[in-house]
């Protein structure tokens, strides 16, 4: 089997920079998926805890799925949020591990960043803190992640192998990756697979 | 994928409808999409 990515790994990177740029700068935009509290509703978050946070916070959440419906995290837990986004995810596990504990967030888009940082502080959430960096590439030490979440990212990398990889670089044995993706259940063409702009259509 | 590099205890939640009434739900059908919770574990 083929190790070689389907396509360009930078230019998909181009791509998905600008359909979620654009999710950032506009969250109530028409986007072939769903975004914010309606989103989080569909995907069966608690409602009283979306409920409680800002719009800012919530309004360019654009998950697949629940990352913490199979185990929640545990207080003083430390946890890496892959493709933070606007921080909606880090902000569920900023709660979930408490004060003691310490999620960090990271997304290679400065404007998700940007509303991240902002959101927290409107929060006073002083556990959760978000770095600029690549999936393939985290500004994180070896082993430093109990927990690593992550929510319709791994599906939008051209090299999920070396994404995995570097997920368990991060984190300690006995940690566990918690994320959410979608799958298919029908096999896809090659053709389409090696269209760059049906990755994010 | 995950067994591959390392992790066990890999376990697969249930699907959601993840693109049921936006504008992608067309493309989600035809390939059957939906999206999943996913866990595993880095042996100690």
């Amino acid at each position: 089997m083929s190790t070689e990515p389907p396509v360009d790994p930078a230019a998909l990177r181009e791509e998905v920079k600008s359909k979620y740029r654009d999710v950032a700068r506009n969250p109530h935009g028409e986007f072939h998926f769903h975004t914010g509290r309606r989103l989080a509703k569909r995907l069966g978050y608690d409602d009283a805890v979306v409920g409680r946070m800002p719009d800012a916070a919530v309004e360019s959440f654009a998950g697949v799925a629940n990352p913490f419906a199979l185990q929640a995290l545990a207080q003083g837990e430390k946890v890496v949020d892959v493709g933070s986004g606007a921080g909606f995810d880090c902000f569920i596990a900023a709660q979930q591990v408490g004060p003691d504990g310490r999620v960090v967030g990271i997304d290679m888009l400065d404007e998700m960043l940007h509303k991240a940082r902002a959101s927290a502080q409107q929060m006073g959430l002083a556990n959760a803190e978000f770095r600029a960096g690549l999936i393939e590439e985290m500004p994180i030490e070896d082993g430093w992640a109990d927990v690593v979440i992550s929510n319709g990212v791994i599906n939008l990398c051209a090299d999920k192998k070396k994404a995995f990889e570097e997920i368990w670089r991060v984190l300690r044995p006995g940690g566990r990756l918690q994320f959410a993706d979608i799958a298919n259940g029908k096999p896809v063409p090659a053709s389409a697979i090696q269209n760059i702009d049906l990755w994010t259509a | 994928m995950l067994e591959e590099i390392g992790f066990v205890d890999v376990r697969v939640g249930a699907p959601c409808d993840t693109f049921g009434g936006a504008s992608g739900e067309k493309n989600a059908r035809v390939f059957e999409v939906y999206g999943y919770p996913f866990l595993a574990r880095k042996p100690t």
